[in-house]
């Protein structure tokens, strides 16, 4: 048996209140939706913006890692600039180092072939008892290891009133033979016994008014003789610390090497008796 | 290491005695020493040298004559030669070269010029 639905009450309202009823219902649920609807656009929003700044932080974190490493490779840099700084440091040590013993090596050779020079010279000087060669080592000594080219050798005369050439390279012989003891540069040397040397860079063009050097030669305190190099060889413009030390070995050797010489000659090269040299023992 | 032979060709006992010592300061060196060119000859004929150094004015045979008879010579042909030269000597300097000298020193000698010229031509540091 089936029944039919009861039928709606009634309405005892006016009609116009039911209409006003719904258009507020209507009204109602149109602001809910409009409002759900911005809640969704919000939400939307809001995860946008959450999955931006993810990203963002995301980013920051790779920066601050890479940056982390920038800082790790900066500090390394440092580390090695300091390294190599010290490295330089200690080469340019090294280097100084080096250069000072290939300075000193430098230096002990040519004091080694100075003293070489001078040894050769002195032995040369006294190898032999015979005038003339005594004479011919005195002028190799100042050709060959002073580099003059144009001298005189001066010997006292016997009268004791002059100077007189014993042997001369590049000099006119009928000029400067013979001079006054007390003429000039070689009587200032002559009379003082010091060596008169010329300082300059101009030794080669030198003459004899001005010569490059006079060097008195001795025979223990006495001066016997002056030796003028007029001028030098063109590649020898000044004198060298070694020929300061050929000039003290030639005032101190040469004359004694050619008086010896004459005396042995004098004497018919005979050596004198023992009981010339007993008497002057100790 | 290997020895170098070197003859010293020279007149003057003092500039002979002068090179001796300064050859002694390059290693390995053995120096021999002649008085003229034909006793440089002599010994040029009795031994290998690996390098000659002579001076050019000397009596009996010159330095200029003797670089001839080395440069004929089968064995010496090739031996490095360094001629001792005086200043003005600008035509015998010329000259030594053109017929078959190496190198040149001029006088008055320097021990470490003398010294750098035998390194190089022998080629020894």
């Amino acid at each position: 048996m089936s029944s039919a639905p009861p039928a709606p009450p009634r309405s005892d309202r006016p009609p116009s209140f039911n209409k006003e009823r719904d258009e507020f219902i209507q009204t109602f649920f149109n602001k809910g939706a409009r409002f759900t609807q911005e809640l969704l656009r919000e939400n939307e929003l809001l995860n946008q913006q959450i999955g931006e700044l993810e990203a963002d932080n995301a980013a920051m974190r790779l920066q601050i890692k890479s940056d982390q490493a920038i800082r790790e490779l900066l500090t390394k840099i440092t580390e090695l600039e300091t390294e190599k700084a010290q490295l330089l440091s200690e080469v340019r040590e090294v280097e100084a180092k080096s250069s000072a013993v290939e300075m000193t090596y430098s230096e002990v050779e040519t004091e080694l072939a100075n003293l070489a020079g001078l040894y050769v010279a002195s032995r040369q000087l006294h190898s032999t008892m015979n005038v003339s060669s005594a004479v011919r080592q005195v002028k190799e000594i100042l050709e060959q290891l002073v580099g003059a080219k144009t001298y005189a050798i001066f010997f006292l005369s016997d009268d004791a009133t002059s100077l007189v050439r014993i042997a001369s390279r590049g000099l006119d012989d009928s000029e400067t033979g013979r001079m006054d003891l007390h003429a000039g540069l070689v009587g200032k040397v002559f009379s003082s016994g010091t060596a008169v040397i010329a300082e300059d860079g101009n030794l080669p063009s030198r003459h004899e008014a001005d010569p490059a050097a006079c060097i008195p030669l001795r025979i223990a305190d006495r001066v016997v003789g002056v030796i003028v190099i007029v001028a030098t060889l063109e590649q020898k413009a000044r004198f060298l610390p070694v020929d300061y030390e050929f000039f003290k070995l030639l005032s101190g050797h040469a004359a004694s090497a050619i008086v010896a010489a004459r005396l042995f000659a004098d004497a018919d090269r005979q050596v004198p008796g023992i009981e010339s040299f007993l008497e002057h023992g100790v | 290491m290997a020895e170098y032979a070197c003859l010293i060709i020279e007149d003057s006992p003092m500039m002979r005695q002068l090179l001796v010592f300064a050859l002694a300061r390059v290693r390995n060196l053995r120096v021999t020493e002649a008085d003229d060119g034909v006793d440089g000859l002599r010994k040029l004929a009795n031994a290998r040298f690996d390098l000659i150094v002579t001076d050019i004015n000397m009596p009996i045979m010159d330095g200029l004559k003797l670089i001839r008879r080395v440069r004929t010579d089968p064995v010496h042909k090739d031996t490095p030669i360094i001629v001792i030269t005086t200043e003005g000597a600008q035509e015998d300097r010329h000259r030594a070269l053109q017929l078959g000298a190496n190198a040149y020193i001029t006088k008055p000698i320097q021990a470490p010029q003398v010294i750098a010229k035998v390194k190089e031509l022998l080629g020894v540091p």
